[in-house]
């Protein structure tokens, strides 16, 4: 490019054409004088009168360029007579310019024009960029839940060095109390009052209340807000307060001041406003992880979080207070130097892996220093979080019950013992009965027929009857002995279920009543087929008694009447003999009840107890109905037909 | 030829007393050696306790017996060579279904329930002596000592 100043050199005619061009043009002489400017130059340069300038040593006329890059690039440019460029704020333009310097010997032309707009651009760009990625970084320190007080901290530190405020301080609102209360502040002067102290100003409401930013250009000549005045006190003179949340639900301000009156561009507003909406979210987080955490530290079990390397993100008052710490102290710290017990940490450290494996709660228990623990370990992203609960009292409660148990199978075990035993008493007792009791009868019996046999020509009648009397009684004796143990027998014997027919039971039971009575004559009625599900043995005692008894007590019934029938779901034994009176029916089943004197009928007393508990054991009922001199009826219940097996 | 006798293992001297009668109303006249508990009974038959006198027709065997019971007695009758064949009978108070059971598991001869009225006790003895003693045939002479 031909330098223009060889141009001019040349064709003097030219200097009208230089004079009306936009850049500006200054010529300096080899002896450091202006020795031409042309019009942009001095409009550029703010020179109302070109003889202020023109003939003077440049730095004279142009104080404000020394020592600055100008002078030293003016001169490097005569020194070396190379050709530079450079791009520098002008304080005499107040305006960057953009210049070119032509050295020649004679001396040096300067081009320059006003770039402004352009460098402010380019400068508003970077800065704006480094604001974003300032407001991303500020976002993720927000939101790692560090506490909300040094998220403030790191929003005011960030403010002044984001927008150049001076002073920066983040409000929280209370708005119950609609009072604001500081949470962190910085840049403000030795002199003024602590932040902590001030409250509810003016411009901070206006932001609540409005949810939009207020934006102070210039506070002194500001009458929007009575209260500015205490600010400009304190050499305030420009500010923004942005609303953190919203005007429905606010939770405080974000305020940037300046000691100097400042227009705050649009995109230092907006980069408030994204701290401030960061701030909001943190704020949220921080109030929902506060609740949980109360609730957390509420509860009276221990509760502890920790990340993948098994460093502690959480930990409740009560889980550090076993381990003799606080919270804070043990956050940050690896959970494994707690647990001192190598078991526990085995177990525990392959609890915590299942169940980050699995995706699932996974439960342990665990006794420490005496007392029983239930740790249950949840799996989640970033980690796993143990609920510990002290269980001594519940598993000392299992215990008990444990050992209740145990001493109550120990009882039922003795009480069985004593049962078999007694049992075992009472089978010997029944030998005995059956062999020792009956040897002295029959002494008695045998003795007494000898007596009579061998002295009877030396009795009289009486002595005789007496004889014949012993030998009665030995003789009942021995028949109450043999009742006694059949009823024990049908307490002891086993029920082993089959079908039985009672129409042919009873025949042949009647059948043996004839044979052994042949001179009775009795009609037996039968109904055919009737089939029970019972014990043979025990039914058989059953109708015998039943029978047997009809048979004695319809000795003195001229037309002596038996009858058995099923009726209503019972089975019924009837005669037509003796009967009994109603009054007395409640004690026919009882062992050694009799109705009758023995005289009149002979018996145990024991028959129908016999027949009672017979029924009982097949889990039946049995009633009885009669009437003096008319005859008697029994009624008994059998359990229906079992299916096979 | 040696002469039969009975052989009644009875501690009960009522009953030996009342048996020993029931058998002279029968008229049994055969000797009866009475031995009163199950002690004497062992030596009496496996430790030469009878001296030159052979073996019984027949034994008549109470179960509940001093020292040894009539059971266990019947068990070691039942096992030694020279009494293994020889007829035995129980004769006792009880009808137990256990000793009935246990009796004839243990191959006793015949099972005889004392009745309490002394008639039937005089026919039982009678019919018992008359079996063993008249009807039954008893092993080859020689046999017991086999």
């Amino acid at each position: 490019m031909e330098p223009h100043g060889a141009l001019w050199m040349r064709k003097p005619d030219l200097g009208l054409v230089i004079e009306r061009i936009t850049d500006g043009v200054l010529a300096i002489d080899a002896s450091w004088r202006v020795s031409y400017i042309n019009l942009a130059a001095k409009r550029m340069l703010r020179i109302v009168d070109e003889s202020d300038v023109l003939g003077r040593f440049w730095l004279d006329a142009f104080p404000k360029a020394r020592g600055r890059r100008f002078e030293h690039e003016y001169r490097r440019a005569m020194r070396e007579q190379v050709t530079i460029e450079l791009v520098e704020f002008s304080p005499t333009a107040n305006a960057w310019l953009e210049e070119k310097l032509f050295p020649s010997q004679e001396g040096l032309t300067a081009i320059f024009r006003d770039v402004s707009s352009r460098i402010e651009a380019q400068r508003e760009i970077e800065r704006s960029s480094s604001l974003q990625q300032a407001v991303i970084d500020f976002g993720r320190l927000a939101l790692a839940g560090l506490p909300i007080e040094e998220i403030g901290e790191e929003a005011v530190a960030l403010l002044r060095g984001g927008v150049g405020a001076d002073i920066a301080e983040v409000f929280l609102y209370d708005w119950q109390a609609q009072r604001f209360h500081c949470l962190a502040a910085t840049g403000w002067p030795e002199h003024a009052a602590h932040p902590l102290t001030r409250y509810c100003l003016d411009h901070f409401l206006s932001a609540v209340e409005s949810g939009q930013p207020v934006v102070m250009t210039d506070m002194r000549n500001d009458r929007r807000l009575p209260q500015m005045a205490e600010l400009t006190e304190l050499g305030i003179t420009s500010g923004v307060v942005v609303p953190i949340g919203t005007a429905y639900q606010p939770l405080g301000v974000l305020a940037g001041y300046g000691t100097v009156p400042r227009k705050f561009e649009f995109a230092d507003v907006r980069f408030m406003e994204s701290i401030a909406q960061t701030l909001a979210e943190a704020l949220r987080t921080s109030e929902s992880n506060r609740m949980t955490f109360q609730v957390i530290d509420s509860i009276r079990d221990g509760f502890v979080a920790v990340d993948r390397d098994l460093r502690i993100t959480y930990v409740n008052q009560i889980m550090a207070q076993a381990y003799r710490r606080t919270p804070v102290q043990m956050i940050g710290t690896k959970m494994l130097e707690y647990v001192t017990d190598p078991e526990l940490a085995a177990v525990a450290l392959s609890k915590s892996r299942e169940a980050l494996a699995s995706n699932r709660a996974v439960t342990f228990e665990s006794l420490v220093d005496e007392r029983w623990y239930e740790v249950r370990i949840y799996p989640f992203a970033d980690g796993v979080a143990a609920y510990v609960r002290d269980v001594t009292g519940r598993k000392a409660e299992e215990l008990r019950v444990r050992e209740l148990n145990a001493e109550l199978e120990r009882r039922v075990q003795a009480r069985t013992k004593q049962l078999e035993l007694a049992n075992g008493e009472l089978e010997s007792f029944s030998y005995s009965v059956s062999h020792d009791l009956r040897a002295p009868l029959r002494a008695i019996d045998g003795f007494s027929q000898a007596l009579a046999d061998d002295y009877g020509d030396r009795l009289d009648a009486t002595a005789t009857g007496y004889l014949r009397r012993v030998r009665g009684a030995a003789q009942r004796m021995a028949a109450l002995i043999d009742a006694m143990l059949t009823l024990a027998r049908v307490a002891r014997h086993e029920i082993a279920f089959s079908r039985v027919d009672l129409s042919q039971m009873a025949a042949a039971i009647v059948n043996d009543l004839r044979d052994d009575d042949p001179s009775r004559t009795v009609d037996a009625i039968i109904e055919p087929s009737i089939v029970v599900f019972g014990e043979p043995v025990l039914l058989h005692a059953l109708l015998a008694n039943l029978l047997s008894n009809a048979w004695k007590f319809t000795r003195n019934t001229p037309h002596a009447r038996i009858e058995l029938y099923r009726g209503g779901g019972e089975v019924v034994v009837r005669d037509n003999g003796a009967g009994f009176d109603m009054a007395y029916a409640n004690k026919l089943f009882g062992a050694f009840q009799r109705l009758h004197g023995v005289d009149e009928y002979e018996g145990t007393g024991i028959g129908l107890a016999t027949v009672a508990r017979v029924v009982h054991r097949h889990g039946g009922s049995i009633r009885a109905e009669g009437e003096v001199g008319r005859g008697a009826a029994f009624f008994f219940t059998l359990p229906p037909e079992l299916p096979e097996g | 030829m040696k002469k039969a006798y009975i052989l009644l293992i009875e501690d009960n001297p009522d009953d030996v007393e009342l048996t020993k009668r029931a058998f002279a109303k029968n008229h049994i006249v055969n000797d009866i050696v009475v031995l009163s508990d199950g002690a004497l009974a062992a030596d009496y038959l496996f430790e030469g306790g009878r001296g030159e006198r052979g073996l019984p027709q027949f034994i008549l065997l109470d179960l509940k017996l001093p020292k040894i019971s009539g059971l266990e007695l019947l068990e070691r009758i039942r096992k030694h060579p020279e009494t293994q064949l020889l007829p035995t009978v129980i004769l006792t108070s009880s009808k137990q279904d256990e000793d009935l059971m246990a009796g004839y598991r243990l191959g006793v001869n015949s099972y005889v329930r004392k009745p309490v009225d002394f008639n039937e006790f005089v026919d039982a003895v009678r019919q018992v002596g008359l079996y063993w003693l008249m009807l039954n045939e008893p092993p080859p002479d020689g046999s017991f000592e086999v």
